[in-house]
């Protein structure tokens, strides 16, 4: 598990955008995702977005340990959608009668007779590649980009630089406080306590005492690191000068249109001709 | 006159909700160019002296303040820190939480960029300072990816940047090893000499405070009880006792020398006192042999812990040990040393099964330790790890030193004794209902200690006991140890602080990348200063001294302590 | 002091440094960070939001009753946020993970405040709650057809918080937890854990369930989960709570304005 925070170490566009038009290039890709509903274009976006990620050389074991992950959540959304979801299906699509995937023999304790739909199992599929296409958007905007850039601009987004230091210190420190974690654990066993015997309700508790020690270890150390700020000069006024520059460039300005022009393009064939709706003219072929 | 840099008059502080005063009626000028050093005993109010030079005391903290402080000409209660900023550069004594930003270049730009320094003005000083304390080329590295000793130069190399008129540091090397410790030093001591940079330093280690400051200031309950030459101060050894300060083995040394009528002056520096005991072998003074005590040979029977071929390689690929085969017999005393990275704590994490072999054995009591789990091994072998404060977890003292006897399944009554012992045998008693955490640095160290002797383990392990202690301090944990080691205890103690285990330890192990250097008895150690160099040890000044006065004498004089180095002159029957 | 001292007393202006709300921001960055360094110790699985439930949830409302409604909602999110991006794994969907972290330490820190000025707060944070609810069980009868009777059970947990934060019990659980008697601590941390949870839970199933219209089987499966998860995050927040408000009043730390321990 790596500790630092991670950038990619290849040059590609990505890189090369400002911090701004890739933020809002997240909020408008995920906002996106959250009104389409078309299994086919969730899967097309989410597809694109995967490729982009290779593309710009975030790490193939981060994207692979975020789909092991979310595998078992996603079994769960295809089975459950696929043999319940049997209303929503029916109003969005206007059928009455929907499609028999398969069915589970009568005979079959409990779940005997129940039966996997065509339209619950794509719509499945489109939540599946809709939570795909928000995971995966944030290692896309945020391994592209510099620390430095991330800071600056936030600042020059005008999110107030109190929040921007604090996001950065956060970055700073949130490793020693892992690594204390592991020491905690270690004073304990080193006192008699048997992780080895333990069942997980057990671990958990563990688990949950050792957060006191650490929150009140950083709360003292909190006390030095306010001394260490003033002494350099810290007020959390953004009135500062700026060892790093973030000017937006003819790539970024064209990037904040484009996804501009796509949000209310998505938003406009949406709403007006169905474009991304289920069952709607994307997904025609499917049913 | 050369120019006064800080000026103090007649001031008096008194923190909020405090009834005692923690400064009372100082007054000081230090000049432009000085090494000003301050020392005094943990609580003699060091840090709060520091932080009232740039306004943090009493601006911060509110309480009473009284008298007057200028800073380059600017009364620290009529101007903001920040602008008190510009002047005074400050370096703390963790090197961790000082370090603020997730780059070398920004730590450096931070301070500048909130004084509204001009960004192309910053890009020119950053190399700059960065050259100044030998850290050239690691703009981009994180401060993580940084030693100890480079992060202690990095925040000296920040605080520079803003070109203050006093640097400021407080317990600089307290965290760091030997090498570390010795960069900053040196470090500081080039500013000082090479850009005439004014220098306050508080710091507990007199050898180096001796060697580089040109003043000193002693501080004891917020008083300023005497200001001097280090001449002046170092050797006022009464004075230095009575404050429960360490004096530097030099200036030991030849003051019990001059307690046997013997005519010599008190050097405080290594290389005077080489003169001082030239001068004195030429005018022949008479020598004695030594009465050094024997050496216990405890290598009897079945080891207690045996380690053979053991190698160890951590997960990111880092080989921290090479084939290390040692063993320890039960009742010794064993002194484990060498640099950071060395491969110390690595090891004896091995004796608790903190860590697994890579490859090789550890046998514990004859058993293989792969058999055994922590929790089993650490009632046997107590292990005392570095920060007290993160082995801290229950609310009143009493809770944390029964928390190992409830986990070992001892019963209620049994647990009751237990912990009332170990409570009053390090004085803690009174204070069982306190939380730990309310309790001073020092005080919180000797519950864990309680905490871990209460499970009555056979083999005691400090780890950096002394580390962050005064010299009162560091000697009572290490007198609990030599208690236990008389007990018939093993005890296994690793530290950088070589001067403070003579008169306890037997036996040392020597490490150096991940390998052992040398295992010999302490008086022997000592003296191999070739295989002590090689992992960046340095003796203590005592065995130093005893090395030169082989070299005049031609004899071998193996002396360890300024004691036993004082012992071999006789005493002048006054005759002159 | 024992004596006078010689030099003259000053008046001692008390700048104090960067704060939010009272809350300095030291205090708020160590917090962030101990929030983003337990994002990675997994808890259990949460399935209604997708993901599992990392143990830093356990200090989200302990965050708003130490450093306030505000600077606990800046140093849980900033935590969260960080979190997700460091420790994806157990975050799930992005947004939803930090709205979760910073409506629970916000709601937290509003009951029973002693501010004046915030004394109505509490009714923003209904209204935003109730909008929520409506959204969510709204969805689930009129679109996705969900019976009333298992709209009612699944959402226990919500509406109970939410009725619980309505009456005077809002402002009991601060009592409680400002208490000098450490059983009432531990209940007002549990109970308090209940509520600022509920509510959290509210506002981010607003955004999951539009996204995954969970059908009904669930709904019944979850009426049960959800307040045995619910359960064991008191638990937590308890055990948690208690322990670091102790050691804060021991330590003896300058404590944040909006603090209510």
């Amino acid at each position: 598990m790596s500790m630092k925070f991670q950038t990619v170490e290849r040059d590609s566009i990505f890189t090369r955008l400002d911090f701004r038009p890739k933020i809002y290039m997240m909020l408008v890709l995920t906002v996106v995702a959250l009104i389409w509903e078309s299994p086919v274009v969730q899967l097309a976006l989410a597809f694109l977005i995967l490729i982009a990620c290779f593309f710009s050389g975030v790490k193939m074991k981060f994207i692979r340990t975020i789909l092991l992950i979310m595998i078992p959540f996603y079994l769960l959304l295809l089975i459950t959608h696929g043999f319940f979801n049997i209303s929503q299906v029916q109003s969005l699509t206007g059928k009455t009668e929907l499609t028999n995937l398969f069915s589970i023999p009568e005979n079959w304790w409990l779940i005997g007779g129940l039966s996997f739909s065509l339209e619950g199992f794509w719509y499945g599929i489109n939540t599946i590649f809709k939570t795909l296409t928000i995971v995966l958007v944030v290692p896309l905007v945020i391994f592209t980009t510099d620390l430095d850039n991330i800071i600056v601009g936030m600042v020059r987004a005008r999110v107030p630089y109190k929040l921007a230091f604090i996001f950065s210190a956060t970055l700073r420190f949130f490793p020693l406080l892992f690594s204390e974690i592991g020491n905690i654990i270690q004073a304990q066993r080193l006192r008699g306590l048997a992780m080895e015997k333990m069942n997980i309700i057990q671990r958990v508790s563990v688990y949950a005492k050792v957060a006191v020690p650490l929150i009140l270890g950083a709360m003292v150390q909190s006390q030095q690191l306010e001394i260490v700020l003033q002494s350099k000069a810290f007020s959390g006024d953004p009135d500062r000068t700026y060892l790093h520059e973030s000017i937006l460039s003819r790539l970024d300005y064209a990037v904040l249109i484009f996804f501009t022009v796509f949000l209310i393009a998505a938003f406009v064939s949406w709403a007006v001709w169905g474009f991304g709706a289920f069952a709607g003219p994307t997904d025609h072929f499917l049913f | 006159m050369s120019d006064i840099i800080a000026c103090l008059e007649n001031v008096s502080y008194q923190y909020p909700r405090s009834i005692e005063p923690v400064l009372s009626e100082i007054n000081l000028s230090i000049q432009k160019g000085e090494f000003f050093g301050l020392i005094g005993p943990t609580g003699a109010g060091k840090t709060t002296f520091c932080c009232a030079l740039n306004g943090i005391v009493p601006q911060f903290y509110g309480g009473r303040f009284f008298g007057k402080i200028e800073i380059a000409g600017l009364d620290t209660l009529e101007h903001p820190i920040s602008v008190l900023a510009k002047h005074v550069g400050q370096v703390f004594e963790d090197p961790e939480t000082q370090l603020i930003a997730t780059s070398v270049e920004n730590e450096i730009a931070f301070a500048l960029e909130n004084l509204k320094v001009p960004r192309e003005e910053i890009i020119r000083r950053i190399p700059r300072v960065l050259e100044m304390v030998r850290l050239e080329g690691t703009e981009k590295k994180h401060p993580a990816e940084l030693s100890g000793g480079q992060k202690q130069r990095l925040a000296i190399a920040a605080a520079l940047a803003a070109q203050p008129d006093l640097l400021i540091l407080d317990e600089p090397t307290s965290q760091l090893d030997p090498v570390g410790a010795d960069e900053v030093f040196s470090t500081v001591s080039e500013l000082n000499k090479e850009l005439g940079m004014t220098i306050l330093m508080c710091s507990h280690a007199s050898e180096e405070m001796a060697e580089y400051a040109t003043r000193i200031g002693l501080l004891s309950n917020g008083s300023l009880l005497s200001v001097g030459t280090p001449e002046e101060i170092y050797a006022d050894i009464p004075l230095l006792i009575n404050n429960n300060l360490r004096v530097p083995q030099v200036a030991s040394t030849f003051y019990s020398i001059k307690q046997k009528n013997i005519p010599v002056s008190i050097p405080v520096r290594l290389e005077e006192g080489k003169k001082v005991l030239t001068e004195l072998i030429t005018k022949k003074t008479q020598l004695t042999t030594p009465d050094l005590k024997d050496e216990l040979v405890h290598k009897e029977g079945q080891p207690l812990i045996q380690i053979k071929d053991l190698e160890h390689t951590y997960p990111d690929g880092t080989k921290a040990l090479h084939g290390v085969s040692l063993d320890i017999h039960t009742g010794e005393y064993l002194l484990v040393i060498g640099q950071n990275g060395a491969g110390k704590s690595t090891l004896v994490k091995h004796f608790l099964n903190l860590l697994k072999p890579t490859s090789g054995t550890v046998v514990i009591n004859g058993i293989d330790s792969k058999k055994l789990t922590v929790s089993a091994l650490a009632a046997n072998i107590g292990y005392i790890a570095q920060n007290p404060d993160n082995q801290i977890f229950n609310m009143t003292v009493w809770d944390e030193v029964s928390f190992a006897l409830k986990n070992l399944k001892f019963s209620k009554q049994e647990i009751e004794t237990r912990t009332e012992e170990s409570l009053k045998s390090m004085g803690l008693y009174e204070y069982k209902d306190r939380h730990p955490l309310s309790l001073p640095k020092g005080d919180r160290a000797r519950v864990v200690i309680a905490a871990i002797l209460a499970m009555e383990p056979d083999t005691i392990i400090f780890d950096e006991p002394t580390t962050g202690q005064d010299f009162r301090g560091a000697h009572y944990i290490l007198d609990i140890s030599r208690k236990l080691h008389e007990m018939g205890k093993t005890v296994v103690v690793i530290t950088h602080h070589l001067y403070l285990m003579p008169d306890y330890a037997e036996r040392v192990i020597v490490m150096g990348k991940g390998t052992i250097l040398l295992d010999a008895p302490i008086r022997q150690a000592y003296f191999d200063t070739e295989k002590l160099n090689s992992t960046y040890l340095t003796p203590p000044q005592a065995v130093l001294l005893s090395i030169k006065l082989s070299e005049l004498t031609g004899e071998a004089y193996c002396l360890l302590t300024p004691a036993e180095l004082a012992s071999v002159f006789t005493t002048n029957g006054g005759a002159a | 002091m024992s004596a006078t001292p010689r030099g003259e007393e000053r008046e001692v202006k008390n700048i104090g440094g960067a704060s939010i709300d009272g809350a300095p921001v030291a205090y708020i960055v160590v917090l962030a960070a101990v929030v983003t360094a337990l994002a990675f110790i997994p808890f259990s699985v949460v399935m209604a939001s997708g993901g599992s439930f990392p143990m830093n949830q356990g200090i989200f409302g302990l965050i708003g009753w130490v450093l306030g409604p505000i600077a606990g909602a800046v140093s849980s999110g900033i935590g969260a946020l960080i979190g997700v991006f460091v420790a994806p794994h157990t975050a799930g969907v992005w947004f939803v993970t930090v709205i979760g972290a910073i409506v629970t330490s916000f709601a937290a820190g509003v009951m029973g405040t002693k501010n004046e000025k915030r004394k109505s707060w509490w009714i923003g944070v209904v209204v935003v709650t109730v909008i929520a609810f409506a959204i969510y069980v709204g969805r689930a009868l009129l679109v996705n057809g969900i019976r009333l009777q298992w709209a009612i059970l699944a959402t226990f947990v919500n509406w109970s918080s939410l009725l619980l934060f309505i009456l005077p019990t809002r402002n009991l659980v601060a009592k409680w937890i400002g208490s000098k008697n450490l059983v009432l601590v531990a209940v007002g941390l549990a109970l308090g854990t209940w509520i600022s949870f509920g509510i959290a839970h509210t506002v981010q199933n607003a955004f999951t369930y539009t996204m995954f219209n969970w059908p009904e089987e669930i709904w019944v499966m979850l009426s049960s989960v959800i307040p045995i998860e619910f359960i064991s995050r008191c638990a937590i927040g308890a055990v948690i709570g208690t322990g670091v408000i102790v050691g804060l009043r021991a330590i003896g730390l300058v404590k944040p304005t909006e603090a209510i321990y």
